[in-house]
């Protein structure tokens, strides 16, 4: 009792006093027990981005491609940032060719136990998009992409690592991605193939 | 411990936990966005309507002036958190982006023109805090919040300066801010100077916004044994373009504070003394006055607690043109072995809420007096029963009736239009009768180690009074539930889902505003590295909610999403 009283006490005084966000640098048993970064990898992944719902609509499918970090977070789940590319077609008739968009992700992944080697991920992701044109037509249907254009979103994913040879590894993902865009929400499928080489 | 003791921190215990889920604000001084624990409207960065259900009388939190407030920013008659000047403590690098959410991406292809949502803007910051090197620390931080922008006030706000008026883009963000400097600390001396460079939009008594850039503002602190400084210049540029207008601000503030029992906190009485000024030399077109272009404010504290379970506050301060008074008693009465019942009382009681405010506002050839004749005075009593049922489970119930005569108020002579906005003519006036509140609060709390802080908040409130001559009636009641989840020491959820009832803006505009009652939710998620002392954040706020105008020729108010990255050296 005393111990949480101590600990709520001190949360009371923290709240009064502006808590050091990053007080839990100072908490020896979480530094401990923190196994973060005891494993660490780097992928290259490629596939196709498939539009969904009203999407279809607007744009083609498209390749892409990226880099990524794999990172132990817990025993059982790893974190992971990625960073990917691809050049989106319209569909419609817009006056350019296309669009530039690199992707951010940062998650976690969980290896299932019962299924091996599935993987289930999650995150948020952020995209950032500029038109392929010269010309800037505000106005024109396409016109708010010639500016810099940034959405955010999140995305769930799974993964399957079937391939595995000494520090190598590779296999199959397929995502689903959500950007919080109006309209509408836009929705994408990729699906595509990872490399991945640990390095510690 | 003493049994009383042992009641009085668990009552701290429960209280700690009533505390709003720790949802991180966007900007530090924005953290009024996810509380609905009362009425807070949100109209910009730079201003916002802040009263907690329960504080009793009819102004905000950010009109009053108190001595904790001292080294706040003075907007027009406000006291703001925003734009902090407060280094930050650790020693670290952070970065902050987010936007609000909406753009069009790849819906531009299949959306008209005419159906387009209109634009939504970012935020941004970026900071250091070096480690001691002999006492000797920098900093740096740039931070800028381009939401609450993107109404067709835009162009309003773009035919009054002649630049883009940020740091970064083109969104005429409602405070963009940057500044640098280094300090020195040890175990005497904490002191610093910063200098930096902003461009803010001030919200006034006429409704308008207008922009001051301060170019520069340099701001040096000093604590020092028992005494405490702050000396700040600021140069404070004005412009009109559309009335080829241009003024010029040079302001001297400051406060020094002197703190007879610092670190005593055992005392049965401590005292505080000190004085806070201004002296403004204005040129040019200038929006605002200050009479005799000085402010001298002296002020007194004093906490005293003569017996264990008796607690008195006394805040006072006075001058040649106000004086301000603000007490209040706390009796605490043990009951069972875990329960604690408080009676309190409270009074504020004065000429002017915030003393150290200009006291003119100039708009189209009138002069508004932001000063009224008479006095207010504030009086509350309270009952708080606060009881740890266990080692899990809590609660608290606080109930208040308060009185309020001589209260702050607008009186409005004309409304005039100016585009989109409606802004007004009159001077600050007082409401002579008496207004009077009945307050009840229920607090739930549950929590397991660290895993769960769990709090569940209802709130009432009723008010007889002049209702039509209120600048703000506020929301009776609200529900809120809140949770703070720590996996593993490093997974971090806190979230807040809460519901607030109607407010209603009554002097701002012909007819009133009223800001719909609505439910939000706001999240954060955080990943925490404890042996890196790195932590990454994504943090959602306002969902659920629809999307409103908060304040009279405010901005809406919408969903955003943010992420902050942060390392300790």
């Amino acid at each position: 009792m005393k111990k949480l009283i101590s600990i709520l006490t001190f949360g009371l005084i923290s709240f009064l006093h502006a808590e050091d966000p990053l007080q839990f640098r100072n908490d020896s048993l979480a530094v401990k027990n923190d196994i973060s970064f005891s494993h660490l990898s780097v992928f290259l992944e490629g596939g196709e981005i498939y539009p969904m719902g009203d999407l279809m609509d607007a744009v083609e499918s498209s390749l892409y491609g990226g880099i990524g970090v794999r990172y132990t977070y817990w025993e059982n789940v790893d974190g992971i940032v990625m960073f990917q590319y691809t050049y989106i077609k319209p569909k419609t008739d817009i006056y350019y060719d296309g669009v530039y968009q690199f992707m951010g992700r940062v998650g976690a992944d969980w290896k299932w136990p019962l299924i091996h080697p599935v993987v289930l991920g999650a995150g948020f992701t952020c995209s950032w998009t500029r038109a392929d044109a010269e010309q800037f037509y505000y106005e024109k249907r396409g016109g708010t992409l010639t500016d810099n254009e940034t959405e955010f979103g999140w995305y769930a994913r799974i993964s399957l690592p079937v391939f595995k040879y000494k520090k190598f590894s590779a296999g199959f993902h397929v995502l689903w991605e959500q950007l919080w865009t109006l309209p509408k929400r836009s929705n994408m499928l990729y699906a595509g193939i990872t490399l991945e080489r640990s390095l510690w | 411990m003493n049994s009383f003791v042992k009641k009085i921190v668990s009552v701290l215990a429960v209280a700690t936990c009533s505390t709003f889920a720790s949802v991180d604000a966007e900007m530090e001084g924005m953290e009024v966005v996810s509380r609905d624990d009362g009425t807070f409207l949100i109209g910009s960065p730079t201003f916002y309507f802040d009263r907690a259900l329960g504080a009793g009388g009819i102004h905000s939190e950010s009109e009053l002036w108190t001595p904790r407030k001292l080294r706040y920013r003075l907007l027009f008659n406000r006291m703001s958190v925003l734009p902090s000047w407060d280094p930050i403590e650790t020693p670290s690098m952070w970065m902050k982006t987010g936007n609000e959410l909406g753009d069009l991406i790849y819906q531009d292809f299949i959306t008209d023109k005419d159906d387009r949502p209109v634009n939504r803007t970012p935020i941004l910051e970026l900071g250091v805090r070096t480690p001691l090197f002999h006492g000797f620390w920098g900093t740096f931080r740039l931070f800028q919040d381009d939401h609450y922008t993107f109404r067709s006030a835009y162009t309003y706000r773009n035919n009054w300066v002649d630049d883009k008026f940020a740091f970064f883009g083109e969104n005429l963000p409602m405070f963009s801010s940057a500044y640098g400097g280094f300090g020195f600390t040890n175990d005497f001396i904490n002191a610093s100077v910063l200098a930096g460079m902003e461009y803010i939009w001030i919200f006034t008594e006429s409704s308008r916004w207008f922009p001051v850039r301060y170019k520069p503002r340099i701001e040096t602190r000093a604590e020092v044994g028992n005494f405490s400084a702050t000396l700040v210049y600021e140069n404070a540029e004005y412009q009109n373009k559309r009335k080829k207008e241009s003024g010029e601000r040079l302001e001297v503030n400051g406060s020094i504070v002197y703190d007879c029992c610092k670190n005593h906190e055992q005392n049965i009485m401590q005292l505080s003394t000190g004085l806070m000024f201004r002296v403004v030399d204005d040129e040019g077109d200038v929006y605002t006055g200050l009479k005799s272009n000085r402010v001298v404010w002296p002020f007194l504290e004093m906490h005293s607690r003569p017996m264990n379970r008796l607690k008195f506050d006394v805040t006072f301060g006075i001058n040649n043109r106000d004086w301000l008074v603000q007490d209040s008693v706390e009796y605490g009465i043990p009951i069972f072995n875990k329960m604690n019942i408080t009676l309190g009382a409270k009074n504020i009681a004065g000429t002017r809420l915030n003393p150290i405010a200009d006291t003119y506002e100039y708009f189209d050839g009138d002069t508004i007096s932001l000063t009224a004749k008479g006095h207010m005075n504030l009086l509350q009593g309270f009952v708080r029963i606060d009881d740890t049922l266990s080692n899990f489970l809590g609660f608290g119930i606080r109930g208040s009736f308060w009185a309020e005569q001589g209260a702050e108020t607008f009186e409005t002579k004309e409304f005039v239009k100016d585009g989109i906005y409606t802004l007004r003519h009159g001077n600050v006036a007082r409401i002579n009768s008496w207004i009077k509140g009945v307050t009840g609060e229920f607090r739930l709390n549950l929590w397991y180690k660290e895993l769960l802080k769990f709090t569940a908040l209802a709130g009432f409130e009723r008010i007889d009074g002049d209702e039509k001559r209120f600048e703000v009636n506020p929301s009776e009641f609200f529900v809120a539930f809140n949770a703070d989840w720590l996996i593993k020491k490093s997974f971090r959820i806190s979230h807040s889902l809460r519901y607030r009832s109607d407010a209603e803006w009554n002097l701002r505009s012909v007819d009133p505003l009223v800001v719909k009652g609505d439910w939000y939710w706001d999240a954060t998620f955080e990943q925490r590295f404890p042996k890196y002392g790195i932590s990454l954040a994504g943090t959602i706020i306002q969902a659920l909610g629809k999307e409103v105008v908060e304040t009279p020729n405010g901005e809406y108010s919408r969903v955003r999403f943010f992420c902050t990255a942060k390392k300790a050296f």
